[in-house]
C-alpha cells in the first residue's frame, strides 16, 4: 500500500501544494495566486492537487499546513513554520545543503542547515526591500513584466546603483534614473543588484557557507540569481522548481511524523478533519 | 483598592490601575517619587519615606504626543513613558529621579523636565564603567542626590535610615528569589505572565507593601494544584524592557513556559543584594553600578591588560546566564531587544557568539513596543521552538 501526504505552503503571494508518496515521489504539484481571500480558497488548490495525483482527500494519509497562511487550513494536520519546511524540502533537493536564501512574495529567509535540519535563521523586519514586493513594484514603475525582467537586465551594459533599500524610496531613485537617460536594462540590474546586496548582507549574520541554494519566487529571476551569485563569491544552486521548496518540506516533514509514529507503535496524531472551506466554526 | 484581594488576585488588580495604591497614599500625605529605570538607588528614597514609583510606558496605548518632543528613530519604550507622562497620567507624581542609563534615556530626562516640569527633579550620572575611580565619582555623585533629596523633603538622611532601607529592600530581593525559586521545577509553578505582573505590581507599592504581597503570592503559588501547563521548551527570556505581557504569552501559547529572564521588570532588578559598608552610600554605589547587569554600562575582564581573550572576556560578561540557564533548566534563550535600543544591539553578537560555545539555542527578535506589531514575530519564536525540539 502507499501512503500519501500533502505539504500546503500559503505564501503572501502565492499557494503552493506537493502531494507525496512514502517513497518520496512527487504525485502532483499545484501553484495557485494566494489572494485575499486565501482563506476559502486553500482547499480548491489542495482539491486540483488531489484531482492531478487522481487521489481522494482521505487517501492523504497526513497535511502540513506551512507559510504565513498556515493557520488558515482547517484541513490540516499540523502546521509547520515555513522556516522549518524549506529547510527540510531544500535539503531533500541538496543533501550538502549548508545556506539557503528563500525570497519570498513578502519576506526573504536566510536558512542555516545542517544535516539536513535548520539550526538557525534570519528573516526581513517587516520591509518590502529585497523581497519579491520589491521587484513587482518597480517593474510596475517601469512598465515591465515580473518575468522579463531576468532577461532585460541580461543585457545590461552599464549596472546603476539602486542606492535606497526601501521600496518607496527605490521608486523614486528609479524615476530620476530613468530621467538621467539611464537605459532600462541597467536601472533592471541595478534593482536586482540591491536586493542581493541586502539579502546577502542579512545573511551573512548566519556565517554563509557553500553549498547555498537559493528558493523562492525570486529565484526564477535569472537576474536576482546572477547577482546573488556575484555577491556570494560561491556556486549558487536553484532547484527545478524553486517556489516548491516549503511545500516538498511540509509533505517530508508529514512523512516523518507518520513513520516515525508507526515506528514507535503510537497511533498517528492525525486531526479529525475534511477537504473544506474554512468557516468561523473551524 | 479592595481590601478582599490578596496574592495573585491583588497583583492583578493593581496592574489594572498601577497608580491607585499612590494616589491613596499621595491624599494620606505621601510624596511619591517616580523613578526611571532601574539605576536609581531605590533605598535612598524608601530611606526618606517617599515611595518609589517606577516610570513605565505602555505598549497597548498608541503614541501620539511623545513625536513633538522625541525623533521617531529612538527607542519606542522611552517614547511610550514620555508620551503618557505628557498626557498626564503621571501627574501625580510629586517628583521624578532620573538616570543617565542611555543615550535616549539622559535626554529624555531632559525633555521631561521641560515638558512636564516637576516639584522635584534629579538626574544621577551614573558612569559607565566600574572600575574603581568611577564607583568613587558614583559615590559622589549620590552625596549630590542626598543632598537635594534632603533639601525636598527637609530631613536629615542618616546613616541609620539608609541601612533601614537598604534592609527593608534586599529583604524584598531575596522574597523575588524566592518566588524564582517557583519558577524552577517542571513545569514551573508560576507563569513568565504571572512573574511579571507581580514584579510590577510591586514597583508601583512602598517597599514594605510590596513584600507583603510577594508573601502573598509566593504561599499562593505553592500551594495552587492547576497553575501552569507543562510545555515542552523551557525559555530564558534576555534584553531589553518587557513590562507587560503578550510576547511571553505568546511563546506560552506556542508551546514554551518562560521560567527565567534577564531583564529589567525581572531578575535583572532585583537579584544583587547591597552589602552593607561603613558608609551605605559605597555599598549602594557598588551594587548600582558594578552588581546590576544591563548593558549600558561597559563591563570587560580585561580592563587595564594590553591584550583581550574573546572568549575569557565573553565569560566574564555572561557567564551567570549559563548559570541561570542550568539553575532553572532551560533548553532555548531568546535575546529580545526594542528597536533603536543601540545598548542591547550592541551586547547581541557577543552573546550570540558566548551562548554558542556552550551549546544553549538562541534566537534574536526585535520589536517596537507595540502589542500590534508582535504578530510578525510569531514565524520566528515559532520557527526557534521547532528547531529546539527538532
Amino acid at each position: 500500500m502507499t501512503w500519501y501526504f500533502a505539504g500546503v505552503d500559503i505564501g503572501s503571494t502565492m499557494t503552493k501544494v506537493v502531494i507525496m508518496s512514502d517513497g518520496g515521489d512527487i504525485c502532483s504539484q499545484v501553484i495557485g495566486p494566494t489572494g485575499a481571500e486565501h482563506r476559502r480558497l486553500a482547499n480548491r488548490v489542495m482539491q486540483e492537487a488531489l484531482d492531478r495525483a487522481k487521489l481522494s482527500f482521505p487517501e492523504i494519509s497526513y497535511v502540513v499546513a506551512t507559510g504565513y497562511g498556515r493557520l488558515n487550513v482547517p484541513f490540516a494536520d499540523s502546521e509547520i513554520t515555513e522556516l522549518t519546511c524549506h529547510a527540510k524540502g531544500v535539503a531533500s533537493l541538496f543533501p550538502e545543503v549548508k545556506t539557503a536564501i528563500d525570497i519570498g512574495g513578502q519576506d526573504a529567509k536566510g536558512l542555516k542547515i545542517k544535516s539536513g535540519k535548520l539550526i538557525d535563521f534570519v528573516m526581513n523586519n517587516k520591509c518590502a526591500a529585497g523581497t519579491g514586493r520589491f521587484l513587482e513594484v518597480t517593474a510596475a514603475t517601469l512598465g515591465l513584466r515580473l518575468e522579463d525582467l531576468g532577461t532585460i537586465s541580461a543585457k545590461s551594459t552599464h549596472r546603476v546603483k539602486i542606492s535606497s533599500t526601501c521600496t518607496i524610496f527605490a521608486q523614486q531613485e528609479i524615476v530620476s534614473r530613468l530621467s538621467e537617460g539611464v537605459a532600462v536594462e541597467d536601472v533592471v540590474a541595478g534593482l536586482h543588484d540591491a536586493i542581493a546586496v541586502r539579502v546577502v548582507g542579512m545573511t551573512r549574520r548566519l556565517k554563509i557557507e557553500p553549498v547555498v541554494v537559493l528558493t523562492g519566487g525570486v529565484a526564477k529571476n535569472t537576474g536576482v540569481v546572477k547577482a546573488v551569485r556575484e555577491k556570494i563569491e560561491h556556486e549558487v544552486f536553484v532547484p527545478p522548481n524553486p517556489l516548491l521548496s516549503g511545500a516538498i518540506g511540509g509533505a517530508i516533514l508529514g512523512r516523518d511524523i507518520v513513520l516515525g509514529a508507526l515506528k514507535e507503535g503510537k497511533p498517528i496524531p492525525k486531526k479529525e478533519r475534511a477537504l473544506e472551506e474554512v468557516t468561523f466554526f473551524n | 483598592m479592595s481590601e478582599k484581594s490578596r496574592g495573585l488576585s491583588k497583583v492583578e488588580e493593581i496592574c489594572s490601575q498601577r497608580s491607585g495604591r499612590a494616589k491613596e497614599l499621595k491624599d494620606e500625605g505621601k510624596k511619591i517619587m517616580g523613578y526611571f529605570c532601574i539605576y536609581p538607588p531605590l533605598e535612598m528614597l524608601s530611606a526618606l519615606d517617599l515611595l518609589p514609583y517606577r516610570i513605565l510606558g505602555d505598549m497597548r496605548e498608541p503614541i501620539t504626543k511623545a513625536d513633538a518632543c522625541l525623533p521617531t528613530v529612538v527607542c519606542p519604550f522611552d517614547r511610550s513613558a514620555l508620551d503618557l507622562g505628557l498626557k498626564g497620567k503621571y501627574d501625580f507624581l510629586d517628583g521624578v529621579v532620573w538616570a543617565h542609563v542611555c543615550e535616549v534615556g539622559e535626554k529624555t530626562a531632559h525633555v521631561w523636565r521641560t515638558y512636564l516640569n516637576p516639584a522635584y527633579f534629579h538626574f544621577v550620572d551614573i558612569p559607565h564603567t566600574i572600575h574603581k575611580p568611577a564607583q568613587n565619582q558614583f559615590v559622589q555623585q549620590l552625596k549630590d542626590f542626598q543632598k537635594t533629596l534632603m533639601s525636598f523633603t527637609g530631613k536629615k538622611l542618616t546613616s541609620e535610615m539608609l541601612v533601614e532601607a537598604i534592609n527593608a529592600h534586599n529583604e524584598q530581593r531575596s522574597l523575588v528569589r524566592k518566588l524564582y525559586d517557583l519558577r524552577k521545577p517542571d513545569p514551573p509553578l508560576i507563569s513568565g505572565s504571572e512573574v511579571i505582573k507581580t514584579l510590577k505590581a510591586i514597583m508601583s507599592l512602598p517597599v514594605k507593601e510590596g513584600s507583603e504581597l510577594l508573601r502573598e503570592v509566593i504561599s499562593e503559588v505553592g500551594e495552587r494544584k492547576d497553575g501552569v501547563p507543562f510545555r515542552p521548551v523551557r525559555l530564558l527570556i534576555w534584553g531589553s524592557i518587557i513590562d507587560d505581557t503578550p510576547l511571553i504569552e505568546m511563546m506560552e501559547e506556542l508551546g514554551a513556559n518562560v521560567v527565567m529572564d534577564d531583564t529589567c521588570v525581572g531578575s535583572r532588578a532585583f537579584f544583587p543584594d547591597v552589602k552593607l559598608t561603613p558608609d551605605p552610600l559605597e555599598g549602594l554605589a557598588y551594587r548600582y553600578l558594578v552588581d546590576l547587569k544591563c548593558p549600558r554600562t561597559f563591563k570587560e575582564s580585561t580592563y587595564g591588560e594590553t591584550k583581550k581573550d574573546y572568549l575569557t572576556d565573553l565569560r566574564s560578561r555572561f557567564s551567570y546566564i549559563s548559570d541561570y540557564a542550568k539553575e532553572w533548566k532551560v533548553s532555548g534563550v531568546v535575546l529580545q531587544s526594542v528597536r533603536y535600543c543601540d545598548i542591547h544591539g550592541y551586547e547581541v553578537p557577543g552573546l550570540g557568539d558566548y551562548l554558542d560555545s556552550v551549546g544553549l539555542p538562541h534566537t534574536y527578535i526585535e520589536h517596537t513596543y507595540d502589542e500590534r506589531s508582535l504578530a510578525p514575530l510569531r514565524t520566528r519564536i515559532q520557527a526557534f521552538l521547532e528547531i529546539i525540539r527538532s
